[in-house]
């Protein structure tokens, strides 16, 4: 072997072992790249491609009422599914489909055609199309149940319960603010699949069981509800009014009876209402409470002892305020009179009076405490708030009319808590539509224990009110709302309505509060009637209202 | 049969890295071909593989009774007979994926073209040997050029570019240790590189696509970049420690295509994770090395041409191969040596080996 050219191969195999070792290098950082730095997204990708979920739903918790009864139920109703990768011959599957869900076939075409691991195909079938399809038995199709709700009442407490979508997801009403207990976790049918999309016989398949949403059980009674609605239809039918309402209240609890509205839906087939029938007026609807009012007037001025119920006042019948001319309602006036008297009169002079010596300072104290100018906090959906004039922006005229229950706006379901918080010994407390939340097994989940918000006056006071309230009742405006045999307490309120340009000519908004027993009150119900046709004064046409509820109501309570 | 001296000459080193790879190789093929999945034919594959494994070592003890030097007394006539194996492809082979490649033999497929790359190795070194150090202008080096370039065009008529490129790597790799003149050398790349724009146009649509997804696999990500993208994912998801032997989804579930055979080294990266991946390519690198080192230590240039060309195809094959299923090579249907499942590439790749260890025992020991 020459010696010359045995050196220059030695030296060249050196240079071929470096490129060797670079080349290895190279492939080595690669691999290090791609399995440590690169890796999670890698893997991420490789879980993607194989793993597919086929949605089981869980069933919808029940909603009762507070003795148990049914309000809304979940009934299991079937829904048609594909795994577009798994179907064997698109055409015919399309065509049988086609048939059975009396669909369009060429829709379904495209759908099944589509890249894609999961489809709908029909949701929530009938029964015989659900048979249907279980008999032609196509690969790649599939039936998985679903919850249908399903409200066996009808319309009644439809503005408490609301109501669910298509995927059982609450839209409104307790369905919607109570949805994640009553919803349940859905589960799925995990499977792997290979490339080809064909399930993979020996894979894991995991049925990751539904969870069973929980029940809830409201502070409603569907007696008192049920006596509620038949109400407020017949109010409905004999003033042609445009809207009404009813909310009942246990004072001392703050758990709301029974709540309805009118115009109402039925929640089995909302789509088929205008969404104004939805709104839940007693919530939702601020208005002018007019003399009903006069009943947190008069608990301020006792309150802070500026009046006492025997001081006299005189009405001539109009009184003059930074210039301004206000007339009580009785033309005329009501001569001399005891402070309980203007009560029992709902006289507004008397009231002026009281609030501009009240001032706003104290006025304002008290509103406050009752929870005006805020929501209540109530656990259903689109609250307002309701309007009140700035504190520091108000004038004795403004006071002067707030005082008779104008220039401020309030919703029914702030005008009764704050009443319950004047009848319960004082104390104001939150409203509550839900008493207690239970798992399927009964458990408890939650309870909804009384809420109290702090004490706004003295039980001697709260006695004082109740006082005048029961004389409103039994000698003054509140007649109509007497019932033989039981001490009744109440305030009539009729209060035009605002409109853009001030108020508007013959609209009027009737109401009445009123509870029993006066002594001791265990229930409190609000009625408002929305600009009723012909009569509209709260006495006349709320108060007989209330009356009839409470005639049936007070009996049933008793036992 | 071998005497005890040069059994004592053997390198175990070699043998052992051959062995390790062989062993990997049969536990992977079972592994991609679902070994695991009860089937009638489960055990094909690594029966196969696993037969023509012992055969082949058999047929390698057998050839170590040789010396080496009687080959190229056969040079010349086996590059005849390689030409005429890879003209009898063309008029006798099946076509499959594009490609006519292989030639039934009974039971057998063959696959001429990874036999003639060692054949293509034992003529040139034959050729070379007598123009060692005589490499050093245009005219010396056409010769040679043109012997290859024969059967070159012949595998690139199949057409399968991969083998095509192994020659240009034997090629160069075996000029290079012959001493070729480096300024030559570098004129030839030079010229090679410009006239790329040209050989473009020479390739077969599949063949641009392919070199097209290479660049960006996201092009045709359910056509011709699905290779690598699955690959990579196979790879990426195996992570440090790999999902485990039967554990890897892309592999096992065919989400990964050609899994035991080009894109086995995608299934060790997987189940093996970076660990196992880093280990194999240990095993090649010793492989590599004792390449090098045999052909540094073979007793004349024939042994050593020998060794360089063989070192220079393993290489290449490795780099080609593991870089596809890593994503930085385009695809090329090259086997990862010793590792594919394929009876002509273990056999052609066992011979190999077994050419290495016969020029290392009768290695010279040489005294300064």
């Amino acid at each position: 072997m020459a010696s010359t050219s045995h050196v220059t191969i030695r030296k060249r195999l050196a240079v071929v072992l470096i490129i060797v070792i670079l080349i290895m290098g190279a492939l080595s950082c690669r691999l290090g790249y791609l399995q440590l730095y690169q890796s999670h997204w890698l893997s991420e990708n490789a879980i993607d491609q194989r793993i597919r979920n086929i949605p089981v739903e869980a069933r919808r918790g029940n909603i009762y009422d507070r003795k148990g009864q049914k309000l809304a139920v979940s009934i299991s109703i079937e829904s048609v599914y594909a795994i577009p990768a798994e179907i064997r011959d698109v055409e015919t599957t399309a065509a049988n489909l086609a048939a059975i869900l009396d669909l369009d076939k060429n829709k379904l075409l495209d759908k099944l055609k589509k890249r894609q691991a999961f489809t709908w195909i029909a949701r929530k079938v009938t029964t015989e199309q659900a048979e249907g399809v279980r008999k032609v038995d196509l690969a790649g199709i599939g039936l998985t149940e679903e919850g249908e709700r399903y409200y066996p009442q009808d319309n009644v407490a439809a503005h408490v319960l609301g109501f669910t979508g298509l995927d059982s997801q609450g839209l409104d009403g307790v369905e919607l603010t109570f949805d994640q207990y009553l919803r349940g976790n859905k589960g799925s049918i995990v499977i792997e699949y290979d490339a080809k999309g064909r399930e993979i016989p020996y894979a894991v398949h995991r049925y990751l069981a539904p969870e069973v949403g929980n029940d809830v059980y409201l502070t409603l009674d569907i007696v008192i509800q049920q006596i509620v609605e038949r109400e407020l239809d017949k109010v409905m039918q004999e003033t042609k009014a445009k809207g009404a309402s009813i909310i009942a209240m246990d004072p001392y609890t703050g758990e709301i009876l029974a709540l309805a509205n009118r115009p109402d839906y039925n929640p089995n087939h909302f789509a088929e209402y205008e969404p104004k029938n939805w709104r839940n007026a007693a919530i939702s609807n601020a208005f002018e409470p007019g003399s009903t009012f006069k009943i947190l007037t008069t608990t301020a001025a006792l309150g802070e002892k500026i009046v006492s119920l025997n001081e006299r006042f005189f009405d001539s019948g109009a009184i003059e305020v930074q210039g301004r001319t206000i007339h009580c309602w009785k033309h005329g006036g009501h001569g001399s009179e005891t402070f309980k008297e203007v009560v029992e009169n709902s006289c507004n002079t008397g009231f002026v009076t009281v609030g501009l010596r009240l001032g706003a300072e104290n006025f304002y104290k008290y509103l406050h405490a009752f929870g005006l100018g805020e929501t209540t906090g109530i656990d259903l959906p689109g609250e307002a708030k309701g309007i009140m004039i700035k504190e520091s922006k108000v004038t004795p005229i403004n006071l002067a009319t707030m005082a008779m229950g104008q220039s401020i706006a309030v919703t029914p379901i702030q005008l009764i808590d704050a009443v319950c918080a004047v009848i319960n010994g004082g104390e104001h407390i939150k409203p509550q539509i839900v008493r207690e939340i239970k798992n399927k097994d009964g458990a408890m989940v939650k309870s909804f224990a009384k809420e109290g918000l702090g004490q706004v006056i003295s039980n001697e006071v709260s006695v004082e009110v109740k006082e005048v309230l029961e004389s409103v009742v039994a000698n003054g405006t509140g007649k109509n709302a007497a019932i033989e045999g039981y001490r009744i307490g109440g305030k009539t309120g009729t209060a035009q309505k605002v409109g853009a340009g001030g108020y508007m000519p013959g609209k009027y908004i009737a109401s009445f509060i009123g509870f029993a027993p006066a002594d001791k009150p265990q229930i409190v119900f609000l009625v408002a009637i929305d600009e009723p046709e012909g009569i509209y004064y709260g006495g006349q046409i709320a108060a007989p209202v209330f009356k009839n509820v409470m005639q049936d109501v007070l009996p049933y309570i008793k036992n | 049969m071998l005497s005890n001296r040069l059994i004592r000459k053997l390198d175990f080193t070699l043998i052992a890295a051959v062995v390790g790879i062989v062993v990997v190789s049969l536990i992977i093929i079972g592994s991609a071909t679902h070994i695991n999945t009860p089937s009638d034919e489960r055990y094909w594959f690594v029966q196969r593989q696993g037969i023509f494994a012992i055969v082949n070592c058999a047929l390698v003890f057998f050839m170590l009774h040789f010396d080496y030097k009687i080959l190229q007394r056969y040079g010349n006539a086996l590059y005849i007979f390689n030409l005429v194996m890879l003209v009898a492809v063309m008029v006798l082979g099946q076509s499959a994926l594009g490609a006519q490649r292989w030639i039934q033999i009974g039971p057998i497929t063959l696959q001429p073209s990874e036999f003639s790359k060692i054949i293509m190795i034992i003529s040139l070194a034959t050729m070379l040997d007598k123009r060692m150090g005589k490499l050093n202008t245009f005219k010396d080096l056409l010769p040679v050029a043109a012997y290859v370039a024969l059967p070159f065009l012949l595998v690139m008529k199949q057409p399968d570019l991969g083998t095509a490129l192994v020659f240009m790597a034997i090629f160069f790799g075996m000029i290079f240790a012959a001493g070729v003149n480096l300024r030559l050398l570098m004129i030839i790349f030079g010229t090679g590189l410009a006239c790329m724009p040209v050989f473009w146009h020479f390739l077969k649509d599949y063949q641009k696509m392919r070199i097209m997804v290479f660049m960006d696999p996201n092009v045709d990500p359910l056509g011709s970049g699905y290779h690598i993208i699955q690959s990579k994912i196979a790879i990426g998801s195996g992570m440090l420690f790999g999902k485990g032997l039967f554990g890897g989804t892309q592999s096992q579930l065919n989400f990964l295509p050609e899994n035991h055979t080009d894109f086995i080294f995608a299934v060790i990266g997987e189940e093996l994770g970076f660990i196992g991946a880093t280990f194999v390519l240990i095993l090649y690198f010793i492989m590599l090395y004792r390449g090098t080192k045999i052909a540094n230590e073979a007793r004349d240039n024939f042994g050593a041409l020998l060794a360089v060309g063989i070192t220079s195809m393993l290489t290449f094959h490795v780099l080609v191969n593991v870089g596809m299923t890593a994503g930085i090579m385009p695809v090329t249907g090259i086997p990862l040596p010793l590792m594919s499942y394929g009876v002509s590439s273990l056999t052609t790749n066992l011979v190999a080996a077994g050419i290495l260890l016969n020029i290392y025992m009768r290695r010279q020991k040489i005294m300064f």
